[in-house]
């Protein structure tokens, strides 16, 4: 069983976002850190990889698109238990929208074939929730995402997810893509061994070139949306801070009856 | 070395902050609130234990043919200070993988290797260590606690103090002295001494401390001992027990200084948002410069303890041991420091019981005295270092 999964490496969660105003593209000079949903794919994916047993059989590969530095995170990925990395990383595919990075990342998992594919839900800089659904598109692979429970059998993956109104339980064959929630499980801390043998395990960087990809089919050449403009959000309207003497509930009460809210 | 070599040496590797970052997770699960729950209920970090054990953070500096992380002293420093500085400094990282794993690795037969340090590894075993005595305190040369020849096996006799964890360890590692058969004169020896061997028996002292480990007095009445319960069997000798005395005061330097990161960051939250006028209390030069002082004496404790680290692992015994010394002072003072200024940062606060702070005043003022005390410290600094006259 092979299993491929998509991380990035986004600003850490401690270090306050900007946009760079030259290039309309955010600052990543800074600090980074794995996805924190990635590391949700990277246990689910760790967890098939030793249910499943044959052991040599069993891979997990990291892919991922970025910045050289971005092997940073992927080492804490590698630290986990994953057994290597694919980085594409090529100054030409900086900038590359969802649309260049679907077709880019869709090259390199073609390149390894993967049984599963898994991806996090969504990164925590852009948001978007939707690469996954442009990759599998672009693979011709079935799709499950928000994938709160994951189970494989008979060269089969079936993914129970929460919706709105209850649970929707979907299968589809193998190969496939799923993109998982936070919720389907607890990403295990690195042990001393595993953060000691990251660097040891085998990481291959590929540029454009080495994917056979043109450069204009990526970074901003190869996008088919741009930024136009940007701006601050509207500033909040006033707040009021209430100190609790023991009525707060009663004014919370009444300010949200003063809105007509209740 | 080039410039950048050099710039290099001060800081860690790649590694080394990883791990860094795992145990500041792993630790940040449990913070102040669950160690001084522990502490105060006189139990045990039992859960944070076995989960840094089973993560293999506690035997980072176990040979890894035996199950560790095969690293260096440096290593378990790291994740001693991560977890002290989450508020969860655990007192037998110092006693069982630093001083017990580093002396079974270096002298204990093939044997003793075989059955302790796989569990020390893991942290599913725990060995304490047995020095001090109560008509011995600092003069580890004077020991009374000796073990005679009898059978095959040894007789152990003597009484020890403030024995740390006793009763979590599954055996005690005892420094005594046998006869030497070729002189006749008493030598220093190791005996590893199961908890529950008939003659040994270990009562608490009472500690104005809170800390979820305890102190222990323990007394050894012809005690019956194996042959193989002396450490290296009979090859071994004074040398073996100071491979242990290094990491102690390393470990015990990455605990201090573990415990003033987590007091000084605890003020400057503080400090930042607490306000009485129209600024923050921060803001006050009476406030900010204090603890700035108070960060820039850690910083150089734990530079010192990284460099005692570091000639340590890299097996320059006698380098290390001055630098292990420097920095267990410069650790527990800075630590002390930190800990009054954050306190006094709190104002009434800080000694109350829901801040958090003052109840680890009691394990640092520990550091000041233990392992070895700040003043015999001082007199090996002035003897060794600067070539003053011995002073006892």
């Amino acid at each position: 069983m092979k299993i491929a999964v998509c991380v990035k490496h986004v600003p850490d969660a401690a270090v306050t976002k900007r946009i760079d105003p030259g290039t309309k593209r955010l600052d990543r000079s800074g600090e980074g850190s794995l996805n924190p949903v990635d590391a949700n794919a990277v246990e689910e994916a760790l967890r098939i990889r030793d249910a499943t047993g044959d052991g040599a059989e069993g891979e997990v590969v990291l892919v991922s698109l970025g910045p050289e530095k971005a092997i940073d995170s992927l080492r804490k990925a590698l630290a986990m238990g994953a057994d290597r990395v694919l980085l594409v990383s090529d100054p030409d595919a900086a900038g590359s929208d969802l649309v260049a990075t679907s077709s880019l990342l869709a090259k390199a998992l073609e390149r390894e074939g993967a049984d599963l594919v898994l991806f996090g839900q969504q990164a925590s800089d852009s948001d978007g929730a939707v690469l996954w659904a442009a990759v599998a598109e672009r693979l011709r692979l079935p799709l499950i995402s928000q994938v709160a429970e994951l189970t494989l059998e008979g060269g089969a993956v079936t993914g129970k997810r929460q919706t709105e109104f209850g649970y929707d339980v979907i299968r589809a064959p193998l190969p496939a893509v799923v993109a998982v929630a936070d919720s389907i499980n607890e990403p295990r801390y690195p042990s001393l061994k595993g953060i000691m043998g990251a660097k040891r395990k085998q990481q291959d960087v590929l540029s454009l070139a080495d994917l056979e990809i043109e450069a204009e089919r990526a970074g901003a050449s190869g996008s088919r949306t741009e930024v136009l403009a940007l701006s601050d959000p509207p500033p909040r309207g006033e707040t009021r801070k209430l100190e609790d003497d023991g009525t707060g509930a009663e004014k919370i009460v009444e300010f949200l009856a003063e809105k007509r809210l209740v | 070395m080039s410039r950048t070599e050099q710039a290099h040496r001060y800081s860690e590797t790649e590694e080394q902050q990883a791990l860094r970052g795992a145990v500041a997770d792993v630790a940040a699960k449990y913070g102040s609130g669950y160690w001084l729950e522990k502490a105060r209920a006189n139990e045990r970090t039992i859960e944070l234990w076995a989960e840094a054990g089973a993560l293999g953070y506690l035997g980072a500096n176990i040979p890894e043919e035996y199950g560790g992380g095969g690293g260096g002293i440096a290593e378990l420093a790291i994740v001693c200070e991560e977890l002290a500085a989450a508020g969860c400094p655990l007192l037998m990282i110092v006693v069982s993988p630093a001083i017990a794993g580093t002396i079974i690795a270096r002298s204990g037969t093939d044997e003793q290797k075989t059955a302790w340090l796989p569990g020390l590894a893991e942290g599913t075993a725990k060995l304490a260590f047995a020095i001090t005595e109560p008509d011995a305190g600092t003069n580890s040369h004077n020991l009374a606690t000796v073990a005679r020849r009898d059978n095959g096996g040894w007789i152990l006799n003597g009484r020890k103090t403030y024995i740390s964890g006793v009763d979590e360890s599954d055996a005690v590692l005892v420094v005594g002295r046998t006869d030497d058969e070729q002189t006749g004169k008493l030598r220093p020896a190791l005996f590893i001494v199961p908890r529950d061997t008939p003659g040994f028996d270990w009562k608490p002292i009472e500690m104005d401390v809170i800390a979820p480990e305890e102190q222990f007095a323990c007394f050894f009445d012809d005690v019956e001992l194996p042959a193989e319960a002396l450490v290296g069997g009979d090859v071994a000798g004074l040398d073996q027990l100071f491979a242990g005395l290094n990491p102690e005061r390393i470990t015990i330097a990455a605990y201090a200084n573990g415990i003033a990161r987590y007091a000084l960051e605890k003020a400057v939250a503080y400090a930042n948002e607490r306000q009485v006028w129209d600024v923050p209390i921060g803001a006050h030069q009476g406030v900010s410069h204090p603890l700035a002082e108070a960060a820039i004496q850690v910083e150089l404790a734990r530079l010192v303890t990284s460099k005692a680290a570091a000639l340590h692992d890299a097996g320059e015994a006698r380098a290390a041991g001055e630098a292990a010394n420097m920095a267990k002072l410069a650790s527990a003072d800075a630590a002390l420091l930190t800990l009054d200024r954050a306190i006094q940062a709190h104002g009434g606060n800080g000694l109350a019981s829901e801040y958090d702070l003052a109840a680890y005043w009691g394990v640092l003022r520990v550091a000041r005295i233990a392992p070895v005390s700040r003043e015999m410290i001082l007199n090996y600094v002035a003897q060794h270092t600067l070539g003053l006259p011995r002073s006892y």
